[in-house]
Parts: structure tokens; C-alpha cells; sequence
């Protein structure tokens, strides 16, 4: 593949990938947003896998692979099946009205871009708009975990920053050293696996959600 | 001002708008009845719900003004003269200077505008609320829908429609830009609002909690009722066309001839075909939303068109 039909691409689904964060953003529903988080690993694993045949790198293909079999597959299953157990709320709890996050979502994706505009001489070696959407999508993750009550919503804020942050590392520096790869994707699924241990044996023991527990500060 | 598609050939696209649009409501009509396991009514029916409105007397509540009788007829004047800018068979900017996008959105919303007033004119208290919600909604949709215009003129260097489909040519998926998907994503949040339809809108139902545009229509009745029927299926094929000038204008044959023109018609239909199955797919899986929770679904909207822009501009 040609270098312009590369960029192509990799703009093309930074920009679906905006999309599935404007959803997970705008989500009303736990299930939505789960989904969404799911679609946006499944086009993050497709882009490593087109920059793979770009580069030559192989080891964007094991990383392309792992980001498809856990945070596409694994780790929606695992927020599924707590959503399931828990019998929790199907509805996100925002902190401030989803409609004024939506707003914020804008001036931060335009912050971004404008952000990267400036960089200059550094621009050429990036591949395409991978870098302001990569800073977009970090920092949307970090907006929906400040402004979501519930540990589930957060989860899914948390994993959507991680995506960012794999996607510009994917586009910026042509992979990474497979280990470190390795190594972020075991902190997700540890972080994953610590939650949903913790949510659940809360609630069986206490009978209450970790957010119930802030109303009981004096 | 030299065009390739001459005056003659602007008209037969509008009557083919005019003449087509009650059959995309039949077939969506039709599409979501099957979906149902229902049988349905064929896809001609509104066709007959036309000629049997058209054929009916008149009623008209005391309190309305002499204004009111012409209010179906203008509302179906601006909606048909938004059908003339809206390139159907052919690319192209048309051989007389028409108009562009922004006056067909500005017909329809001139047309939502007269429904409105029509509404209040006759004085019920159904009218009044639809029109009332009506009104809440359209600020939501018609700055998103310039906007989505916007993200795409930008590229095209202009707002004719015939001239921004004949400039992006004949290209398919591959050859769109990066603001082109999120332009489309927010025009497919905003179709079931500008068409009426569900989780905005329902088109099947009189019942007043549900109904936006219904409301506004209760009140006219015969002939009147059949233009504003008419109006509204030719709204509907209008925006559908809109959406396929913007983003998928690889049908509009450049050829000149009679198979050119088919290939063109064939290619439209096909596209509205597609863009209507999506409305009746989204109507059947989706509930009505409250009226509080559509500013937050027109939200997705506007952020992503607001994005396209920016990815444009930027």
C-alpha cells in the first residue's frame, strides 16, 4: 500500500473512532456503552492490522491480534456478565447533564486538533490525523470517568483512554517495542479483572455499590 | 451560465419527486409491516389515501381564519420548489440559476414554519401543542443539517447541490474523507427527525402524547389534508435525496441520452431504496424517546457534524 492510501485509512477510522467515543459520550444505557467501547477496540485492531502490512513490523500484528481478542472480545464480556450479575442500574448516572458533557466533548476534540495544528515541523513524520485523534479520544476517556457516578461507566471511560493512547503510540512511532505493548494490555486486563472482583464482592457482602458508599461521609 | 442540466430536464426531476415520494412511504410503510409479520397494506396505499382526501369535502373549524385554506397549498408549493434543487437523474449545476442548499433547507423550514402557523391558526389545543413541539425540535435540526451541508461544501468549494455532487463525481466509499463519515453518521442521527419518523417523531399515531407533526395536521381535513399528506411524503424523499446528493453521488449519470437518464433514475431509486429500508429498520427497533431525552439524541448530531467541520476547516 501506498503511503497516501495509508493515511487515508488511518484518517478514515479516526474518524469512526470519534464516532464510537461521541457514542460512548452520549450513551444513555450501560449496554450502549459497552458496545460502543467494544466497535472502537475492534476499528483499533483493524488499524493496527493496516499498519502492519504498511510497515512490515510484525509485532503489530501480535498487538493487533491481543487489542481483538481482549479488549474487542474479553473484557466487553467481563463488564457484560457484571452488568448481568449485578443486576445494577442499566442507566448511567452522569454527574453533569449528558448534554453539557456532549459540549465539552467538542471543545476538547477541537482543542486537540487545534493543538496539533501547531505542532509544524513534527507533523510530517505522523501518520495522518492520528495524533489530535489519539489526544482526543485519552482525554474523552478521562470526561466520561470524571463525570459518571457508577465504577461500570467509569470502567468503560477507562478503556476508551486506553484506546486512545494505544492508537497514537500505533500511529505515532510505527509500534512499539512488543513488550511494553504486552505489558499495558496485562495493567487493562488487571485493572478489568480487580474492578469486577471488587464490584461484585461488594455487592454481595455490603449489599450496596461502591456509590452508595459516598452518601455515607458525614 | 452554462449548466448540464437544462430547465426541461429540472422539472421532470421534480415531478418525479413529487410523483415517487408516496411510494417511499408505502414501501417503508410496507418494510416495517413485514418486520411486524404483518401482511400490510400494499405499497401503492398512499396513492389511495391521496386520491379519496382529494375527492372529500371540506370542514373547517369556526375560529379559523380566511388565511387557513391556503396554508395545505403553500406548504406544498415550498416543499415542491425545494424538490426542484435536489439533482435526482443527473450531476450538475442546472442551466438556470435555481438556487442551493441553503434555500432548500430554508423552503423546508419555511414550509415547517407555515404548518406551525397553520396549526395555531385553527386554534385546537392538539395543534397548538404539536405545533409548540414541532417548533422545539426544528432549532435542534436545521443548524446540524446546515452544518452537515456545510462539512461537505467546504470541499466542494460550493452550496449548489448539482454542481457539489458532480464534484465529488462518480466515486464510491474508498474516496471519502475522513469528515465525510462523521458528516454522514450525524446526517443518519438527524433523518429520522427531519423525516418525521421514530425515535423523534411517530407518523402512524393520532394519539397526542406521541405525535409531532400529526397534531399539527388535525385540524385540516379533504382536499387540504391531501396536500398536506402530499407535502410531507415529498419532505421525506427530498431530505432522502439530499442525503444521496451529499454523500452518494456516484448514480448521476454523465452520459446524455436515454440510457443515461435511466442509469440516473435507476441509481436514485436504488439509493432512496437503501436510505428508506434504514428508516424502517430504525423504526422498528427503536422506541419513541421522551420529549426531554431528544435534545440529547440530537446532540450526537450536532457534535458530530460540529466535528466534521472541524476536521475540515482544521
Amino acid at each position: 500500500m501506498s503511503a497516501e492510501t495509508v493515511q487515508t485509512i488511518i484518517d478514515d477510522l479516526g474518524a469512526l473512532l470519534l464516532f464510537t467515543m461521541i457514542l460512548i459520550v452520549a450513551a444513555g444505557q450501560i449496554y450502549r456503552a459497552i458496545y460502543a467501547v467494544a466497535a472502537q477496540s475492534l476499528l483499533i485492531a483493524i488499524a493496527g492490522g493496516v499498519l502492519a502490512t504498511s510497515t512490515g513490523n510484525k509485532d503489530l500484528w501480535v498487538i493487533a491480534g491481543l487489542t481483538l481478542g481482549v479488549k474487542a472480545t474479553l473484557l466487553p464480556w467481563v463488564l457484560h456478565l457484571v452488568v448481568q450479575r449485578m443486576n445494577v442500574r442499566r442507566e448511567v448516572e452522569p454527574v453533569i447533564p449528558v448534554a453539557a458533557t456532549l459540549a465539552l466533548a467538542v471543545v476538547v476534540v477541537v482543542m486537540s486538533f487545534h493543538l496539533s495544528a501547531s505542532l509544524g515541523s513534527v507533523q510530517p513524520a505522523i501518520t495522518g490525523n492520528a495524533l489530535p485523534v489519539g489526544i482526543a479520544l485519552t482525554l474523552l476517556g478521562v470526561l466520561v470517568m470524571a463525570t459518571r457516578k457508577t465504577a461500570l461507566t467509569q470502567m468503560v471511560g477507562l478503556f476508551a483512554s486506553e484506546n486512545g493512547i494505544f492508537f497514537t503510540a500505533m500511529a505515532v512511532t510505527q509500534g512499539m517495542p512488543l513488550i511494553i505493548e504486552i505489558g499495558v494490555i496485562l495493567d487493562v486486563i488487571l485493572a478489568a479483572l480487580v474492578m469486577a472482583i471488587i464490584v461484585l464482592r461488594v455487592g454481595s457482602t455490603v449489599a450496596a455499590y461502591i456509590a452508595d458508599l459516598d452518601e455515607l461521609r458525614g | 451560465m452554462t449548466g448540464d442540466r437544462p430547465l426541461g430536464l429540472v422539472l421532470l426531476e421534480m415531478t418525479l419527486l413529487v410523483v415517487l415520494g408516496p411510494l417511499v412511504t408505502g414501501t417503508i410503510q410496507k418494510i416495517k409491516a413485514r418486520l411486524q409479520c404483518r401482511q400490510g397494506a400494499g405499497v401503492l396505499q398512499p396513492y389511495r389515501d391521496l386520491t379519496k382526501l382529494l375527492r372529500k369535502g371540506t370542514v373547517q373549524a369556526d375560529t379559523a381564519s380566511d388565511f387557513f385554506w391556503l396554508i395545505p397549498v403553500l406548504v406544498l408549493a415550498a416543499t415542491v420548489a425545494a424538490g426542484a434543487l435536489v439533482p435526482v437523474v443527473r450531476a450538475g449545476p442546472p442551466a438556470v440559476p435555481l438556487g442551493d442548499a441553503l434555500l432548500l433547507l430554508g423552503l423546508l423550514a419555511l414550509a415547517r414554519f407555515l404548518t406551525a402557523v397553520g396549526a395555531l391558526d385553527a386554534g385546537g389545543a392538539f395543534g397548538g401543542m404539536g405545533a409548540s413541539r414541532e417548533m422545539t425540535i426544528a432549532p435542534l435540526v436545521e443548524p446540524v443539517l446546515m452544518m452537515v451541508v456545510f462539512s461537505t461544501a467546504v470541499a466542494a468549494g460550493t452550496t449548489e447541490l448539482g454542481a457539489l455532487a458532480a464534484q465529488r463525481g462518480t466515486s464510491w466509499l474508498l474516496a471519502w474523507h475522513a469528515a465525510d463519515f462523521l458528516g454522514f453518521a450525524a446526517m443518519l442521527v438527524l433523518l429520522p427527525a427531519e423525516t418525521g419518523r421514530i425515535p423523534v417523531d411517530n407518523p402512524d399515531t393520532h394519539l397526542e402524547l406521541t405525535m409531532l407533526h400529526e397534531g399539527m395536521l388535525l385540524e385540516h381535513s379533504g382536499p387540504g389534508l391531501g396536500c398536506m399528506m402530499l407535502a410531507s411524503h415529498t419532505r421525506q424523499i427530498v431530505t432522502l435525496g439530499l442525503v444521496a446528493a451529499l454523500f452518494f453521488p456516484v448514480g448521476p449519470a454523465d452520459r446524455a441520452g436515454a440510457t443515461g437518464l435511466l442509469l440516473g433514475t435507476g441509481a436514485f431509486a436504488a439509493k432512496i431504496l437503501v436510505l428508506a429500508t434504514f428508516l424502517a429498520l430504525v423504526e422498528s427497533s427503536y422506541a419513541k424517546l421522551r420529549l426531554f431525552r431528544v435534545p440529547q439524541y440530537l446532540g450526537v448530531g450536532f457534535v458530530c457534524a460540529l466535528i466534521a467541520l472541524a476536521l475540515r476547516i482544521l
